[in-house]
This record gives C-alpha cells, sequence and structure tokens, in this order.
C-alpha cells in the first residue's frame, strides 16, 4: 500500500508558504491574485490556507493589509513591511543553508 | 447576497466565536468567493459559488486554520488534562467510599460535597463525579493556556509501569482456573440452597450452624454470591475479548453491590453474642474490599483514558 504523502507535504508547506507569501508580497497583492499568480508558476496555494496565514503574518506586522473599497467588490491588498523584508532576508538564508546541507547529504548518500 | 453563500458565511462566523475580527475575516472570505465564481465560471450565480464554495471546504475547517494558533487548553497540557483528572477522581472516590462507610455527606470547601448517597444512587454519581473533576481541571488548564505566560505545572510521578500493567490486565481467560472457579461457585450456590447460608460458625456439616440470623444469611450470602458471579462472568466474557471495558463494568457492577450492601445493614447480624467483635471485623473486610475494587475501578479508567490520549496524539 503507497503511504499518502498529503499529512507530510501539509507539514512541509506550513514553512514554505510563510516564505512564499514573504516573496510575493514584494508588490501590493489581493488573496485571489495570489492564488492566480501561483496557479500560473504551478503551484496550487490552498485558498482556505493563505488567507489565515496573512492574517498571522500581519498580526506580526510583517506584512500591511489594506482595503481597497473603490470598486465593485472590496478587496484587501497586502503588501511587505520592513519587519518582513528583515524576517524574509533571514528564512531565506536559512533554507538556503538547509538546501546546502541537503544537496551534501544526499551526494554523500550517491557515494555510499 | 446568494442565500447558499450567506449560510455558509455564518456558519464559519459561527465557529469563529466571538473575535473581534470575525466581520473583517468573512468580508474577506466573501469577496474571493464572489470573485473566484466571476472569473472561472463568467457569473456569480448559486451554481457557481456552490462549486466554489464546495472547494473553499466545509466551514468547521476553514473557521479552524483561523484559530489553529489559539488552543483553548495548550497540546502541552493535554496530558495533564488527564493525569489531573484522575488524582482528582481518585480522591474524590476515596470521598465516596469514605462517605459510605460514615454515612454522611461529606464536603472539602469550595470544590466537594458529596451527599449521603444510596449505592444505586452512587451508579449515577460517580460518573457526574468524573465530570465534573475533567471539567474543574479543563477550566484552570483552560485560564493557564489563556494566560499565555511559561507556567510549568507539576508533573507528578505515580512512578507505576503503565505499559506493564496494561498488558498484565490483556491475558486472556484460562480454562482450568474457570473449571475451579466454576466448581466452587457450584459449591458456595450448593450450600447456600442447603443450609440457606454460607457463613457458618462451625466448620462441621453434620451439625451445621448458621454464624448470621437468617435475614443477613440471606442479604450477605446474596451479596457474596453476586459479588463473586460477576467477577467469574467477567472471566469467561475475557475469554472472547481482552477489553478494559470488561473489567471497569465488573468493578462498577462490584461496587454498587457493595454499596447496597454497606448502606443498608442488617441489625444484630449475629445469632448469638460472640466475644469477638466480628461486627467491627466484618466492616474492615467489606472495606478493604471496597477499596481493592475501587482501585481496580480507577486503574480500568486510566488505562482507557489512556488509550484515548494515544489515539488523538496518533490522528494528530
Amino acid at each position: 500500500m503507497e503511504t499518502d504523502i498529503s499529512p507530510f507535504e501539509t507539514e512541509m508547506n506550513r514553512g514554505f508558504l510563510q516564505v512564499l507569501v514573504l516573496v510575493l508580497l514584494e508588490k501590493n497583492v489581493y488573496g485571489y491574485a495570489m492564488v492566480k499568480q501561483m496557479e500560473e508558476k504551478g503551484y496550487a496555494l490552498e485558498e482556505n490556507t493563505l488567507y489565515p496565514l496573512l492574517r498571522r503574518l500581519e498580526k506580526k506586522g510583517l506584512i500591511k493589509g489594506e482595503w481597497d473599497i473603490s470598486k465593485d467588490r472590496p478587496r484587501k491588498f497586502y503588501l511587505i513591511t520592513k519587519e518582513g523584508r528583515d524576517i524574509r532576508a533571514q528564512l531565506l538564508r536559512i533554507w538556503q543553508t538547509q538546501n546546502n546541507i541537503l544537496n551534501h547529504l544526499l551526494k554523500e548518500n550517491q557515494n555510499v | 447576497m446568494s442565500e447558499r453563500l450567506e449560510n455558509y458565511l455564518e456558519e464559519i462566523s459561527h465557529y469563529l466565536g466571538t473575535g473581534k475580527e470575525k466581520q473583517e475575516i468573512l468580508t474577506e472570505i466573501k469577496s474571493h468567493i464572489m470573485e473566484k465564481a466571476e472569473r472561472e465560471f463568467g457569473e456569480v450565480t448559486e451554481s457557481t459559488l456552490e462549486r466554489v464554495i464546495d472547494a473553499y471546504g466545509s466551514p468547521r475547517q476553514v473557521a479552524e486554520k483561523y484559530m489553529e494558533d489559539y488552543p483553548i487548553i495548550a497540546p502541552t497540557f493535554r496530558s495533564h488534562l488527564l493525569r489531573y483528572t484522575m488524582i482528582l477522581f481518585a480522591f474524590h472516590l476515596g470521598l465516596i467510599i469514605l462517605s459510605f462507610f460514615s454515612k454522611t455527606s461529606m464536603a472539602v470547601l469550595p470544590f466537594f460535597y458529596i451527599p449521603r448517597i444510596e449505592s444505586f444512587q452512587a451508579l449515577f454519581y460517580l460518573p457526574m463525579a468524573f465530570v465534573y473533576d475533567l471539567g474543574l481541571v479543563g477550566i484552570i488548564l483552560y485560564f493557564v493556556t489563556q494566560s499565555r505566560k511559561d507556567v510549568r505545572l507539576p508533573w507528578p510521578k505515580l512512578k507505576l509501569n503503565w505499559p506493564k500493567i496494561i498488558e498484565s490486565r490483556k491475558t486472556k481467560s484460562k480454562t482450568i482456573p474457570l473449571i475451579f472457579m466454576l466448581l466452587g461457585y457450584a459449591a458456595l450456590v450448593w450450600i447456600y440452597l442447603r443450609f440457606g447460608t454460607i457463613f457458618f460458625k462451625t466448620i462441621d456439616f453434620q451439625r451445621t450452624q448458621s454464624l448470621l440470623t437468617p435475614a443477613a444469611s440471606k442479604w450477605y450470602s446474596s451479596a457474596l454470591l453476586g459479588l463473586v458471579g460477576i467477577a467469574i462472568a467477567a472471566y469467561v466474557i475475557k475469554f472472547f475479548t481482552s477489553s478494559e471495558w470488561v473489567n471497569l463494568l465488573r468493578s462498577a457492577c462490584q461496587l454498587v453491590i457493595l454499596g447496597i450492601v454497606i448502606n443498608r445493614p442488617i441489625e444484630n447480624p449475629f445469632v448469638e453474642f460472640i466475644h469477638l467483635d466480628l461486627q467491627i471485623l466484618a466492616n474492615i473486610i467489606i472495606a478493604i474490599v471496597a477499596i481493592w475494587i475501587a482501585i481496580d475501578f480507577l486503574k480500568s479508567l486510566i488505562i482507557l483514558g489512556r488509550r484515548v490520549l494515544i489515539k488523538e496524539r496518533r490522528h494528530r
């Protein structure tokens, strides 16, 4: 029987999604546009996971949300803050290090 | 607004509780669903909204994702919830047993009040006491969690090897001991039917002399036969299942019988005055048996509680 990958994928995505959103929000974007943007890049962003994450990041001051009510439908646009950029830079460094470690170990495994 | 969407948002709102950000969360979800329906299906109708809503997830699932950071009780305290409840319940059970013997109501202010109860009432009182203890511990842990302070709760080490205890209780019944038990029980029943008692002053069956009056003989012999009968019935059931529920049910039934015996004592049960104060001795024996069964009952509860906790951990 094949092991279900989804719980492991969800766990892995948790951290990835956080960095992804911080990278995406260099430009002023709203939720639905983010989902579409990622869909075009081949990544299915779960909409019901995205909005709670945006809320958490906003509470921590890493992004800033603002409602645009000028159109027929209200939309909340998000943008990264200075603190968000600092955190993002640190997270990307961590991710880079982790990536290097993994690659190194995988290479070692190949030589075994 | 569409009725389907309205109902969906209302249900999410219900699960979100009373947070001040609730309205904003709902507006954002609504805006997303409407936009998706329009962009992906060209129009906002009941059927297109239905499809978008189905893909968005169940209201409970959606609400839960907003509440992940706000557990009612911190996951680290879940083991405390069970252990503290068990300790409190053990104390509670002790008070109930004490209340039976002393035939008075008891109070440990401000938390416990145990009224003077009959054994049948106790059957209902015990689960109620457990739920009360669970609730009391739950409320305390809730406040500790909500305070968001780094509180280190004491972790009483009971020094009990639970895996070993659980394993020992899983052993299946064996035929030879059962045959002896059934033979012994049949002999007891025969003696009771033949002589009207199983409590004798002498063990000379030629000139049998009951230790108790006829009324007391009937009462206490039936109780003893009931206690042993339940134990044997549980042993038989354990041929087919090693479920802890069998042990729990056995102890509960035996506690009820003991409760009845304790609560309805027979006046002057002995046929004649005997120098040794047998009444005190009988009370001590009944108390020891009651405590023994109560401990067994508690063990079963802990084992079943641990199983629930382990299952919960596996699902997480």
